[in-house]
């Protein structure tokens, strides 16, 4: 799944939860992620906290397999921000 | 709405080979996060990482401790099945992990022949 927000508009989305999964290895993040969104009602907002540069590929796949919105990924310093919209 | 996928994963490398041990693991992770039903068997030298105490000592470069992983794919509802002779030739059967299921040859034949696709490491 491609992301469906460009940065400027992502840089302004506040997330309802936010995810540290710097440092996880493959398939931490995700494993993350998943268990993560189970806590949040459909429609939130996660932000993932990432330093595989895998990830977002990753969540982008998991998107497109599971039907959550991928909204984009922001780059931080040593890390990546993955915003993903809760969907089912 | 398209029928529950389910993927078998075969596990015959134990802790002798921390990467093919891995593995396994990894894929199984990635398939119950991504809402696939999964199923783990054991087989051979993979029985011991569902032998208690044992998971906790695998950890492959670059990968994430095994310990994590199990109990990840364990708690997002991945089924563990450990094959009867082999934990019986080990004298393993009473040490197994909370979870894992003692099943012989029919049960793995049945898993996989109802599965959507199945991984043999």
């Amino acid at each position: 799944m491609s992301a469906t927000m460009n940065e400027t508009d992502l840089a302004g989305v506040t997330p309802d939860k936010v995810v540290d999964a710097r440092g996880a290895a493959c398939p931490g993040p995700l494993l993350e992620a998943k268990k993560a969104m189970g806590s949040v009602p459909v429609g939130s907002v996660l932000e993932l906290w990432s330093s595989d540069p895998q990830t977002k590929v990753d969540i982008a796949a998991w998107c497109g397999k599971v039907g959550h919105e991928l909204l984009g990924t922001l780059s931080a310093d040593g890390y990546e921000r993955v915003l993903v919209r809760r969907m089912k | 709405m398209a029928d529950q996928e389910k993927l078998v994963i075969m596990v015959t490398h134990g802790p002798e080979d921390p990467e093919l041990a891995t593995i396994p693991f990894v894929m199984a992770g990635a398939a119950v996060a991504s809402d696939v039903d999964v199923v783990m068997g054991f087989q051979g030298e993979g029985c011991r990482l569902v032998q208690r105490g044992v998971a906790e000592t695998v950890s492959a470069p670059e990968f994430a401790p095994l310990a994590g992983l199990l109990d990840s794919v364990r708690d997002l509802g991945g089924k563990l099945l450990v094959c009867s002779p082999c934990v019986k030739s080990r004298g393993i059967e009473d040490e197994l992990v909370d979870g894992a299921e003692v099943c012989a040859a029919a049960r793995f034949v049945a898993e996989i022949t109802s599965a959507t696709n199945s991984l043999v490491y």
